[in-house]
This record gives structure tokens, sequence and C-alpha cells, in this order.
């Protein structure tokens, strides 16, 4: 292998200096809160990296994630590494297309075989033998069994692949399921959001190429660097949560002043994401702080929570008849126990009459 | 008649010689016939806090849990919420409540009535509002239908029956009336064929305290009221009331108010007893089912009016006293200010005890206890408190209206060899008349 | 967030479903019964019934204070967890929003430093509550399963609710979930025991005061 083989030697023909290249490592790490003594084996690990096979599949999705990791605001280091990785196969991004576009995933997974990483986008159709999605003929389903049987590592990009998503929301007409489903058996990773952070994509890809194997995880198989903690224990919104100070509409005067989201629905509580501390478009910004809670979009399910405005501590069904409903027969009960009881006092009132017939 | 102990220790009385599941199934049937919607919203409502048990004399002397107010229910409680609540069918549909037993009706009949003298100081107590008292009074009503009722209250109850008076047969109430109105040399009407007022009395004034008779008489004489005692209804103490036996409790309310209406009599004058006012006062008219065309006035009240419209001028007797107020009268009837006008009209100074008025403390015997000899180590316990609160207001004198309360004061002095005289209202009215 | 989305929407449904149907199940079981009419006539200046009910609901507030001499701790305990349960449950957002979504209502609320402070101080006068019935001779003969059932689905949301403020236990969404499926839990059991006192104190008072005003007696 030639020695400019590495990402280092890579960015160097790029004119990025081996010290500015250093810096990302450390930024990286940092921002997968990485221990010290990791930062520099990452950047080191980074550096020294081959490069890497990838075989991207988009199934049931919108390209958002597509879009949300590719389309940063200026070119970045991320659209280097991404220059840097081999993309193999990639529906939207490689030129080629029909049979020759499926040739070139074949040849890649026969030349690489077990040490390919598979990146998924959106979710696979189930239902009537997953006729609603296919490539070439071949469903969703037996392209990914295909491909993931000699990968190293999947990773589910998006919340559509991670969990199931938008195709997955009630009421699920194609039967959609996630990547997680069917892939028993091999490393997986997801990295949820609809789109994810483009920061968690990269973060996690870093991690793998340095280290050659998986971050650690949560019990949605997210990287804890970037699903460990929930929108609302960072939000810079939530002393005025704690304070009791809401915005009660989004052109009220607490909308105005930046006052909390709670109450228009804001999902921040129960959602796991770094939106809060990476922020999109290279940290400029992230919902909450545009003036929009948090739609709860790396979550499971988060379609089907009642509404993107429903405040979290609201049911999620149409109470009203339900409670008419129990309202009318708990009378009905009511009144009914009540006749029981009044005839128990008849009978006896009709057995002392008898007693005194009988006097 | 036999007197037996349960398992636990608790006496109890047996009448008659019924089986035990008759017993019970009488007890469950009058139990469940009494509850009408206050009675289930009170059933319904026990936190079980145990704010009532500090509110009961006999809890509080004696410091047994058995005397805590609500638990004194728990056969009443479980008939009803088998038979009666809003979710008896589901009970009784999964066997969740079972029937009340014969041993548990056994176990509570010293509960409930030598452990209760139905002054409802506990339904001040509650912070629901239970009226516990009233509903131990129901709970009476099963007790006797059962025939588990303590013998000597019994015996009242068949006296009451034969003579018409726990204390004296019918024939001989003229004479004891003319008597006592010799003693007294008071003038006495007796059996006029019409009058304002028709006076009844209490078996304590047919016995021990017969110049109560003649007191009224004097007053009545010096207001020149047209008035009478009657052989045809003169008892007013309801011993049918005190007991739960419904059947006499009516027949001797029908007795003294049919009486006074055939007599065209205005007003029907109750004697110095509490639970006679409760009878008549407030439970007359169920058995008429609309309001009576004749007023009903417990001889304080009465004594209060003379006082406060000057029909009557007493001498300023200028001494102190305490007053112990009837529970029957003042708590459960709500005559807590006339007793204090005619003191004030006697020139007596009042001095209160701590609880006095409607949180004042019973004497222990009411609601039956002072002639259910059985409760009498029970009595004297709880009279300590009365002891103590008379002891504490270093007074010349000590009063009280009502004659039930006076003897149980008298008898828990004399059991404490405790030097202390208990006066009647009425008595001290009818002496210091002024001419 | 599926246990979450479960317990805000089926569990909660079909709880407040089931509270709603027994508490009028009981109510009217109860009303519906044969009333019982007094003819004996009312002392003169007796107030009206209802004016003699409302009274007695209010009277019966702050007991009498001969009663408080042994009845102090059941009384001040009976009060701190009374308005604390008030003040978390009625007071913090979070919970007014729900209520709002249900009655269309809706009030300031306290921050929630207040809150959990409250709510810690619930949480110690429930267990004191419950060290007094379990130690106290006429709380233990008095009390019934209902009193433990009904402590315990009281002192639950308490505790979940303070743990999923308080980041202790499982994961937030699931301290969320669980404290949601307690108060389903404590709405289910709400109408069949003793918690039903929130509603039946009213009736029960009114009813003595009713008795006692008529007479012209003091409550
Ligand atoms: S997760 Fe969202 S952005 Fe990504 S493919 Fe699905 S719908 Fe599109
Ligand atoms: S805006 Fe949302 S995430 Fe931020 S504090 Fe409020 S509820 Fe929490
Ligand atoms: S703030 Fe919430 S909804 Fe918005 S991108 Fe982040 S996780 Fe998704
Ligand atoms: S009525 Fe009096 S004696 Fe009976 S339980 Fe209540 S306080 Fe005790
Ligand atoms: S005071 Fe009232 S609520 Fe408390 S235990 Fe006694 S009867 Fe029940």
């Amino acid at each position: 292998m030639k020695p400019d083989d590495t990402l280092a030697g890579e960015m160097q023909r790029r004119g990025v200096s081996r010290r500015a290249f250093l810096k990302y490592g450390s930024y990286i790490a940092s921002l997968m809160a990485l221990p010290p003594s990791a930062v520099e084996a990452l950047a080191e690990g980074l550096a020294a990296a081959r490069r890497q096979s990838v075989i991207w599949l988009s199934f049931q999705e919108c390209t958002g994630c597509t879009e949300s990791l590719t389309r940063s605001y200026s070119p970045t280091l991320e659209n280097l590494i991404f220059d840097f990785i081999s993309l193999d196969y990639h529906e939207t991004l490689m030129a080629v297309s029909g049979e020759a576009a499926e040739e070139a995933r074949r040849a890649a997974m026969a030349a690489n075989k077990g040490k390919y990483i598979v990146v998924v986008d959106g979710s696979v159709p189930m239902k009537d033998g997953g006729v609603y999605a296919t490539i070439g003929g071949k469903t969703n389903h037996q392209i990914l069994e295909d491909t993931v049987k000699d990968a190293f590592a999947v990773v589910a990009v998006g919340t559509c692949a991670a969990f199931g998503g938008l195709p997955k929301a009630n009421p699920n007409p194609t039967g959609a399921v996630a990547i997680s489903t069917l892939v028993a058996g091999k490393p997986m990773i997801n990295i949820s959001g609809c789109p994810p952070i483009p920061e968690a994509m990269t973060g996690a890809l870093a991690y793998i190429l340095s280290f050659g194997k998986l971050p650690e995880l949560d019990h949605l198989s997210r990287p804890k660097a970037f699903f460990g903690e929930t929108i609302h224990d960072r939000c810079y919104r939530r002393p005025y949560y704690e304070r009791g100070e809401f915005a009660n509409a989004f052109d009220d005067a607490g909308a105005r002043q930046g006052h909390c989201l709670f109450k228009v629905g804001c999902k921040g509580p129960v959602t796991y994401n770094s939106c809060a501390t990476t922020k999109w478009n290279g940290g400029v910004s992230f919902p909450i702080q545009s003036g929009h809670g948090c739609l709860g979009c790396s979550e499971p399910e988060f379609w089907d929570q009642g509404g993107f405005y429903r405040p979290l501590s609201t049911p999620l069904g149409a109470m009203g008849p339900a409670l008419a409903g129990a309202a009318l027969a708990g009378a009905a009960l009511g009144v009914g126990a009540a006749l029981s009881a009044r005839s128990h006092q008849k009978h006896y009132l009709a057995s002392l009459d008898k007693e005194k017939e009988k006097e | 008649m036999t007197a037996k102990t349960t398992a636990s220790g608790a006496a109890y009385d047996v009448q008659g010689d019924r089986a035990d599941t008759e017993r019970r199934d009488a007890a469950m049937q009058a139990f469940v016939r009494d509850f009408a919607r206050t009675a289930a919203i009170h059933m319904e409502s026990c936190l079980r806090c145990g704010m009532c048990a500090n509110a009961c004399h006999f809890y509080v002397t004696t410091g047994d849990p058995k005397y805590t107010p609500i638990n004194k229910l728990r056969p009443f409680e479980q008939a009803y919420h088998r038979h009666i609540g809003p979710f008896a069918p589901i009970y009784r549909l999964f066997g969740l409540k079972s029937n009340v037993s014969i041993e548990m009706l056994q176990e509570w009949e010293s509960l409930i009535y030598d452990g209760c003298t139905l002054c409802g100081r506990c339904t001040l107590a509650c912070p629901m509002g239970i009226d516990i008292s009233e509903l131990i009074k129901e709970a009476r009503h099963g007790m006797y239908k059962a025939g588990l009722v303590p013998d000597r209250l019994e015996l009242m109850d068949r006296t009451a029956k034969a003579w018409g008076s726990p204390a004296s047969p019918s024939e001989d109430f003229a004479d004891i009336i003319r008597d006592a109105g010799e003693e007294h040399g008071v003038p006495m009407n007796i059996d006029l064929p019409k009058a304002d007022y028709v006076v009844t009395v209490a078996p304590a004034e047919l016995t021990e305290h017969t110049k109560a008779l003649s007191d009224v008489a004097k007053i009545l004489n010096k207001i020149g009221a047209s008035w009478t005692y009657s052989t045809e209804g003169f008892e007013a103490s309801n011993i049918g009331y005190i007991n739960g036996d419904l059947p006499l409790q009516e027949k001797m309310t029908r007795k003294i108010i049919d009486n006074a209406i055939r007599i065209g009599a205005h007003t029907l004058i109750l004697p110095e007893c509490g639970h006679a006012y409760g009878a008549a006062r407030w439970e007359a008219a169920r058995w008429y089912g609309k309001k009576l065309p004749l007023r009903i006035i417990h001889m304080t009240e009465f004594l209060a009016e003379l006082v406060t419209s000057g029909r009557i001028k007493l001498k300023k007797m200028g001494e102190t006293t305490c007053f112990h107020d009837p529970c029957q009268l003042v708590r459960r009837g709500g005559v807590t200010e006339a007793p204090r006008a005619v003191l004030k009209g006697l020139g007596l100074d009042l001095t209160e005890f701590e609880d006095h008025g409607e949180l004042a403390w019973c004497c222990g015997g009411g609601g039956g206890v002072v002639s259910n000899v059985r409760a009498d180590p029970l009595r004297f316990k709880a009279f300590s408190i009365k002891r103590k609160q008379v002891e504490d207001a270093k007074t010349q004198h000590f009063v009280t209206a009502c004659g039930q309360c006076r003897i149980t004061l008298t008898l828990g002095a004399k059991h404490d060899k405790w030097d202390q005289k208990v006066e009647s209202l009425l008595e001290l009215v009818a002496d210091h008349l002024e001419d | 967030m599926e246990l979450l989305a479960f317990a805000r929407g089926p569990a909660l449904t079909f709880s407040l479903a089931i509270f709603v149907l027994g508490v009028v199940w009981r109510l009217v079981g109860v009303l519906a019964l044969p009333p019982w009419h007094d003819y004996s006539p009312p002392r003169e200046g007796a107030p009206p019934n209802w004016l003699a009910a409302i009274r007695a609901v209010f009277r019966k507030m702050i007991p009498h204070k001969t009663f408080l001499k042994d009845g102090m701790f059941t009384t001040i305990n009976g009060y701190v967890f009374h308005f604390g349960l008030a003040i978390v449950v009625f007071l913090f957002v979070p919970h007014i929003v729900l209520i709002q979504s249900l009655f269309g209502v809706s009030w300031p609320g306290l921050p929630n430093g207040v809150i959990t402070g409250v709510g810690g101080l619930t949480a110690a006068s429930l267990l004191g509550a419950l060290a007094y019935r379990l130690t106290s001779p006429v709380l233990k003969l008095i009390s019934r399963p209902n009193d433990y059932i009904s402590w315990l689905l009281t002192f639950l949301p308490v505790a979940t609710g303070l743990a999923a403020t308080a980041h202790v236990g499982l994961r937030y969404e699931t301290m969320l979930a669980l404290h949601i499926l307690s108060v389903c839990a404590f709405l289910i059991w709400f109408p069949f025991g003793k918690l039903m006192h929130a509603f039946l104190f009213v009736l029960s008072r009114g009813a003595t005061g009713i008795r006692f005003g008529h007479r012209g007696a003091q409550l």
C-alpha cells in the first residue's frame, strides 16, 4: 500500500495540514466526549485510516438523510471524509445507473468481503411480499439480506432506517420495519434523527475508522456520545422551564422572549439527540433556538405521539366520548345498585308486615 | 336470658331461644332497613383517621382501641357494604364482603350498648362529619332484633311494654303525683280532660327525684297556666329509642303525643331528660309522617322562656356554679343557650368547663349505660373526666338539666366516695321563685 | 417511547373512563337511596338546609381545639400532604397542561424547584402517615386493606414523579411513563376506595350539617 493511501495523506494532497487535521480529530473526539487519553488515539487513528469501502442502500426514504449528510453549508472536513471513504454504491450520488450500478455493488461486495460497511437509509416494506419498493426487480428486503451477508457492520442512518420512521407511521400501509429487525447477528449502529445530525454520522464513522470497532451504544443501538442526553437536558431554554415561564403560542410574548416551548408541544424532555449541543448547519442553530419545539425526531414512533403541537403531558387519545360513555354507564350502574338496595329494604319491610299480621 | 362471654372475653346477653342464624338474619335485615341516604353517605365516607377515638370518653379513659367510635360500627358497616352500598351487587357476586357472623354480633353487643352513650362527641371530632352516634343508635335496631341486648336494658324494655313506663305501672302514676303534691305542698293537676300544657315525666322522677314533679307544678301554677299530668301519656323517656326497639319507640312516642293531642294541648313539656328530648322533639313526627299539631319542648327550654320573658321572677342566688351539658339536649339537641339563660336568671355565676356546650364531655351514663349494671366499671372510669372538670372549676354548685345525667353523676361521685351534690336546674328555679 | 405512548394513550383513556364511571356510579348509587324526611319543626332561626350544609363543609376544615390535643399529628400531617398534593397536582405546569387539555381551563403554575420541594415534603408526610397507621393501636385496629392500597397508590405517583424530575432510577421517558401509569392506577382505584373522600366529604359533612342545622346544634 502506498503511504499516501491514508486519510492524512489524502488531506495533505488537498492542502490540509497535518496539524489542522489532528485538530479536527480532537474536535470529533470532544464531540463524542471521549476521555483525553482517547483524543490523540482517535486523531492518530483517523490519520492512519485507510480507505474504507461503504455501500449505501436507500430504501423507503425521502433523501433527507443524504441531503443532511452531503449538503453541508460549506465544504467542510466532513465532506472530505465522505470523499475519502469509498462510496462504492449510492443510488443518489453515483453517476452510473441501472444494471451498471448493481454491478458496482456486487463488485465492491466481492472485493471487500467481510470488511465493507453497509449504510442504510429508509425502512423496508414487508407487507405483500415487499412489493412496495423494488430496485431492478428485487425487493428492498432481498437487497438488504444480500448486501448485509458479508458486511463488517451495518449503520442505519435516519429514523426511517433506525426505527421505521415516516413509512412506519400509523397506519403503516407498506408494513415498513426498521433495519435492525432484519439484520440479526451483525454489528449494528442506529444514527437516528429525521434527518440525523451530520456530525453524529461522521463521528460514528470516524470512530469506526480509527478504532476498527463500534462506539459505545445505548439500548436503541445509538452512539451514546450523540444520543446520551435529551434535548431538554442541554436545552438553553431549560431555565425558563424550571422557572415555569412558557410560551403559550408561537406568537405570544413568551415566545418572543424565548421562553420554554413545552406548552406548544416540545418533545425535548424525552428525545435523545445532540441538537442542543452540536446544533445544525455547522453549529449555527437548532430547532428550539429557531423558535420551534423539538418534534422528537430521533425517537421511535415520533410521528404517532398525537401531533407535534400536543404537549407531552397530555393524553394521546380523544377523551370526550370515552368519558361521556363512562359517565352514562356509571349513572346506570348507580341507579341499578340503588334499586337493588331498595328492593332489599322493601323485602325486609314486607317481612315486617307479615310479622305484624301474625300478631 | 343468659349471660355469656365471647372467645375474647367480652360479656354478652342473649334473649330468646332462636337459632344463631335466625338471629343473625334478623340483625342483618334490620341493619339493611336503616340505610337511608344520609346513613349511606356516612357509611361511605370514613377515612380511618382515628380522630373520633380522642373524642370518646370510653376510649380516652380506658385507652382500649376497641372503644374507637367507628370500630363500634363494624357489623353495621359490613351489612351496609354487602347489601346496600353502590358496589354491594359486586361484593355479593364475588363474595368480597362476607355476611356478618353471630360471633361478631355477640362480640359487638357490649361495644354498641355498654361502650356507647350515644353522646355524639365523636361526630364533632370526625373530619368527615360522619354522624357516628346516630349510626350506632341505628345499629342498635339490628341488635335488638337479634335478641342481643344487655339483659338489664331488655328488662326495662319488657317493663315498659307491660307498665307503660320502665319505672312504675301506669295505675300508680296518679298516686305518685298526688303524693309528691302533698309532700311538697303543691296543688297538682292530674288527668284533666282539657289543658294547654301536658307535662310528661322521666323514670328518675317517679322514684328518686319526685320533688321534680311538684317543682314543675309549682312553676306552672305560678304562671297560671292550664296544665295537667296524664295517666294516659306520662312517660317521656323512651326505652325503645335507647334499646333499638323501634316498635316500642313508636308505641311510647304515640302514647304521649296522641294523649296530648286528645287533651288539646298546644305544648307538650318534656321532663329534664336528654333522650326523651331526642325521641320526642326530633323523632316523634317520623311516626306520623307529617308535622305534628303541637309544640314539644324540653323543660329547660320552657324555663328559659319563662325567665327571659319575665313571666317568672327568680331570687338571685349570687353564687358560683358549673354546668354539665347533657349531650342529647345540648350537643345533639341544640339547646345550649337556654340553660345558661336560666342560670343567669338565678344569679348564678357560671364557670364554664374547658370543654363545654357542644364540646362537653358526656356524663358516661347516656344511651342506657347508666341502667346497664354490666357497664358500671366502664362508666365509673368515664366519670373521672367529669370529676376532674368539676374539681377544676371550684364552684359552689354543680348543676345539670337531665335527670339521667344527674343520676349518673351522683352514682359516680358516690362510687368515688366524693362528696359532690349534683343539682337540677328545674329544682333550683322552683326553689327560687319570687313570690 | 412505546411505554410512554401506551401510558399517555390507552392507559390514560381507560383509567380516566373508569374513574368517571366509578365516581358517578358511587355517587348516584348513594344519592338514589331513599331520602330521610324530617317532619320535626326546625329550631327557630335554623338556617336553610343548603346553608347549613355549606357551613358544615367549611366548619369541618378546622378541628375543634380540644380534639387537637391527641389528634395533632393526624391533623397537621393531614394538612401537609393534602396541601402538598394539591400544590403538586394543580400547580405543576405539565399537570396544568394536562388539565387544560381535558377541561379547557388553565392557570399559572409554580417554578419547578418549589414543586420539587413540596413534592419531597409531601412524600415525607405520606411516609409519616403510614408509619403512624402502622404503629398507632387505634389505627392498626380500624385500618383495612383499602387504607393501605389507597396510601400506596397515592404515594407512587409522588415518588415516581419526583424520581423522574430528579433523573434517578430508569431513563426519563420510562420514569415518566411509570409516573403516568401510577396515576392511572390511582385513578382506577379512586372511586372504589377511600380516595373517594375527595368527593364524599362534601356530602358527608353536608348531611350532618343539615341535621345539626335543623336542630340548631353546633358542629
Ligand atoms: S429519517 Fe427522515 S430524513 Fe431520513 S429518510 Fe426518513 S423521512 Fe427522510
Ligand atoms: S424548549 Fe423543550 S427542550 Fe427546551 S426546556 Fe423547554 S421543553 Fe425542554
Ligand atoms: S430538535 Fe428534536 S426534532 Fe429537531 S432535529 Fe433535534 S431531535 Fe429532531
Ligand atoms: S357517641 Fe359518645 S360514647 Fe358513643 S362512640 Fe361516640 S363519643 Fe363514644
Ligand atoms: S373520625 Fe371519622 S373519618 Fe376518622 S376514623 Fe373516625 S369516623 Fe372515620
